[in-house]
């Protein structure tokens, strides 16, 4: 499969979930799939799924989506067994499986050479993970952990190759604040509003 | 030691400061506190396997409006530096870093984790504060709680066996 390919269903089911997304490639093609300020790209290697694991616990009724990769997943294996613990029904962790750090020259990781991130997913307690195999596969298998219950762990093998989309539009900080802007005007909440200030505060 | 007001003290000032969801990884100092962190209704509580994945975790949470905090070894610290720098750093998060500080002066261990657990907060622009009295417990994690989300980088608190009851008579 092509990464554009599962993205293309996925965006299609997402509706109003919260995405976070990793390294390179997954960060720009799911970016030109399914557009908005509810995308979060992380920049520490490994931290994806942890991220969305936060998101999901603080707003339990919102579906959130952790888009990884092999490399990324294999540097913060720990988060498996997190997620199992917690178990929040509203995380979908989805990972991009292409055998290869990517970004950095695409250099083998360990899934070619025999780790299944889905078994371990599993052996970590996560109930309901599973490889889908074809983008229809996927599209049965996302709706279905769309649909709540138990968090989710979806496996993706995918080949290595780039789309031709745009480049990512914003730097860190801009992100954070336009994301944090999104939750604020989707949820109903106040989350960046400063305190009145010392002068306009009556004794 | 049983009964110590330290742990109780802290709790209270993190559910004064609205502090609502908690990371945490156990050292036997700190089981007291993270026992009454577990026993906090008001408080998410997320047991880690590794200290660097509470970073991304109180990250989430504080996109979508948790107020955070990570209790943890300064060993921990050690840990989660590469998550430190390229999310906290990079995108100016606020967080509470609440970090027993192993091989404080009159430890019998960690004394390498002692002497390094300041200079490497130094070096990554985190204010730190030294916590000894229980009695400044609550004012000091509500001080600090209001000073990280103001400078919008994570700052801590190192908790030493004197305000964790684990200082033993005469040490």
């Amino acid at each position: 499969m092509k990464r554009i390919e599962c993205f293309k269903v996925m965006a299609e089911l997402a509706g109003d979930a919260l995405a976070v997304t990793g390294a390179g490639g997954n960060t720009v093609e799911w970016y030109a799939c399914r557009p908005g300020d509810g995308n979060f790209r992380v920049r520490t290697m490994g931290l994806v799924s942890s991220i969305a694991l936060g998101m999901a616990l603080g707003l339990p009724h919102r579906q959130v989506i952790a888009i990884d990769g092999d490399g990324s997943l294999l540097m913060n294996l720990c988060s498996l067994p997190t997620i199992a613990r917690k178990n929040p029904p509203n995380l979908t962790h989805v990972v991009l499986d292409n055998e290869v750090y990517e970004a950095s020259g695409e250099i083998d990781t360990a899934t070619g050479a025999g780790t299944d991130l889905v078994a371990m997913a599993r052996a970590a307690g996560i109930r309901r993970a599973s490889w889908a195999a074809s983008p229809d596969e996927l599209r049965t298998v996302f709706s279905e952990a769309l649909e709540g219950g138990d968090a989710a762990f979806i496996g993706l093998k995918v080949e290595t190759s780039r789309s031709e989309v745009p480049p990512y539009p914003m730097d860190e900080v801009e992100n954070k604040y336009r994301f944090i802007r999104h939750v604020e005007k989707t949820e109903g909440v106040n989350i960046l509003s400063m305190p009145m200030p010392v002068s306009f505060l009556k004794d | 030691m049983a009964g110590h007001p330290g742990p109780e003290m802290i709790v209270e000032g993190l559910k004064e400061a609205g502090v609502d969801l908690v990371a945490t990884l156990p050292d036997i100092n700190l089981h007291a506190l993270l026992e009454q962190v577990a026993a906090a209704p008001e408080i998410t509580h997320v047991p880690l396997c590794r200290e660097e994945e509470g970073i991304g975790i109180c990250t989430g949470g504080y996109l979508v409006g948790k107020k955070c905090a990570l209790i943890m070894q300064n060993g921990g610290l050690f840990n989660s530096v590469n998550g430190i720098v390229s999310t906290l750093l990079q995108y100016n998060f606020p967080l509470l870093l609440l970090i027993y500080f192993a091989g404080d002066v009159g430890d019998r261990s960690f004394s390498t984790n002692g002497a390094m657990t300041q200079p490497v907060l130094d070096a990554l622009g985190i204010r730190h504060f030294v916590l000894r009295d229980p009695d400044e417990a609550r004012t000091l994690i509500k001080r600090t709680l209001v000073l990280t989300q103001d400078y919008k980088r994570p700052v801590a608190v190192l908790l030493t066996k004197d305000v964790l009851g684990r200082r033993r008579p005469g040490e």
